[in-house]
């Protein structure tokens, strides 16, 4: 059996400390498969971006351990983050600087050579349409283009593992379509991709395995297939599961 | 554990980039106020004042005017881009990729020390015009320079992470560096005050900040060369050693 792409074992995160304590993520076990389009979903607060921001360095776990490619990311972090791409929800950009410019200087830091570093610019640059758009500043950018650019940025080291946090909101019909379709065809080149999305139908169509996280544990885990039985959709199957936990909780 | 050289040369190439994005405040601005100095000083007060130290005044004040647009420009570059930085969440670019600690302090700093070398080459060429310039020790002078630039950088990324608003950021400077800076000894000598205020500029650091410029560029030093570079020495370790820890544990980069 080949290395799982990602290994998550017990983690824990608490922000904070004494009064202002507070348990993000509490013993999250989870092992992603290599090759796998994994779904990660969660309501608001489950703790799906802390574990996101855990297993790229944004975050320090509290305990637990994490392995990317078998690499630890807290021992062996600048190893292990050579393998991870983030396209983060919310934008950390400089946003004075253009979509040529955040691939250029993210693909600089992960040490991509020049030449190397502008085929691969200009490849992502054609492949997201951004081509009008390369020298015009972020800010000036839509949403979509927005979003856009940042998934070049993820992609420009070409990481074994791609994470995609909510990475179609306030994208477009048009253009989420055609966001999956790449997203598809990156993966059954057998890139492992990590996806949370509000958009139950987009995690249904992409992904082929799926966790869910309810305050701060995962509390359903398994193939698309399984999550689907007795007809159900990915979305009436999600809620069936956080509501029962949410009773459970309270 | 491979260095990172490209990312390193990635981060200076972004704070070229971003000073000439910027150049009026960031380029004009010191050149207008260095050329303002030394006009005032150098020429309208300087040609009414004896040469000093056996030079003309203007070159005297000089390498302290250099050193002043030095520490401004360092200082500058490294906390506004950080604090920035961590405004924005760009630091999360330089969380997730792979930067050890100590390669994100020398990309830091580095990116400062550039930006005020770009500045104090342009300031070089105005103190040229003025006839001001001139350099006994040049391997001294790169020295005082890249590490004097190296530390006020080592502060303001330090300012950087401790700000939580834009105040904050200037507090440190208005409060402690520019007075110290002032009172250190740039525009004057040390045996023009009494013996009790001479004593106490023995214990400003910034004293031996403008006595190590001036010595290395009109070769006159009112300090102990000796006790200037330990003091210039010890500050680079003690900051670079207290900023890799604080990049470790992520004191308020890292959630």
């Amino acid at each position: 059996m080949s290395q799982p792409m990602l290994e998550i074992k017990n983690l824990r995160k608490v922000y904070g400390s004494g009064k202002a304590e507070k348990v993000a993520v509490e013993g999250i076990s989870l092992t992603v498969p290599r090759g796998s389009f994994f779904g990660l979903l969660g309501p608001n607060g489950a703790g799906k971006s802390t574990t996101i921001h855990c297993i790229t360095g944004i975050a320090q776990p509290t305990s637990g351990e994490i392995l990317v490619d078998g690499v630890d990311v807290v021992k062996d972090y600048k190893n292990a983050r050579t393998k991870v791409g983030l396209s983060p929800q919310e934008f950390n950009v400089d946003i004075f600087s253009t979509p040529e410019q955040l691939m250029d200087f993210m693909g600089g830091y992960y040490a991509i050579p020049h030449e190397e570093r502008w085929k691969r610019i200009n490849d992502l640059i054609t492949r997201f349409d951004l081509e009008q758009h390369r020298h015009v500043k972020f800010q000036k950018l839509s949403g979509g283009l927005k979003r856009r650019a940042m998934l070049g940025r993820a992609l420009v080291h070409t990481p074994d593992l791609l994470i995609l946090d909510e990475p179609t909101a306030g994208v477009d019909v048009e253009q989420r379509r055609d966001l999956w379709a790449y997203l598809k065809e990156m993966n059954e080149r057998g890139k492992t991709i990590i996806l949370t999305s509000h958009y139950l139908e987009e995690i249904q169509y992409l992904c082929n395995e799926i966790a869910i996280i309810n305050h701060g544990r995962i509390v359903a885990q398994g193939s698309k297939e399984e999550f689907m039985k007795d007809g159900k959709s990915v979305e009436e199957r999600y809620l069936e599961i956080t509501r029962a936990d949410d009773k459970e909780q309270k | 554990m491979y260095t990172n050289w490209i990312g390193l040369y990635t981060m200076f190439r972004r704070e070229v980039k971003r000073t000439m994005r910027v150049a009026v405040q960031t380029l004009l601005a010191p050149v207008i106020s260095a050329a303002l100095y030394l006009f005032i000083f150098g020429t309208v007060i300087g040609t009414k004042i004896d040469d000093f130290a056996g030079v003309p005044y203007i070159s005297f004040v000089f390498p302290g005017v250099l050193m002043l647009s030095i520490v401004n420009a360092s200082f500058a570059s490294a906390s506004s881009n950080l604090y920035f930085m961590r405004f924005t969440r760009g630091i999360e670019e330089m969380l997730i990729a792979p930067f050890s600690y100590f390669e994100m302090l020398v990309g830091f700093v580095g990116s400062a020390i550039v930006r005020s070398l770009m500045v104090a080459f342009l300031i070089l060429a105005v103190g040229m015009l003025f006839g001001a310039v001139s350099l006994v020790n040049p391997l001294a002078f790169v020295f005082y320079i890249s590490a004097i630039s190296a530390i006020f950088a080592m502060l303001g990324i330090i300012v950087a992470l401790w700000a939580e608003g834009f105040e904050q950021l200037t507090v440190i400077n208005t409060f402690v560096i520019t007075p110290l800076t002032y009172l250190g000894g740039i525009f004057y000598s040390v045996t023009f005050l009494p013996p009790l205020a001479a004593t106490i500029t023995h214990l400003n650091p910034f004293f031996y900040f403008a006595d190590g410029v001036r010595s290395s560029m009109i070769g006159y030093s009112e300090a102990n060369a000796l006790i200037g570079v330990v003091v210039i020495g010890g500050l680079v370790i003690v900051l670079a050693t207290l900023l890799t820890y604080l990049f470790k544990i992520g004191w308020k980069i890292r959630a």
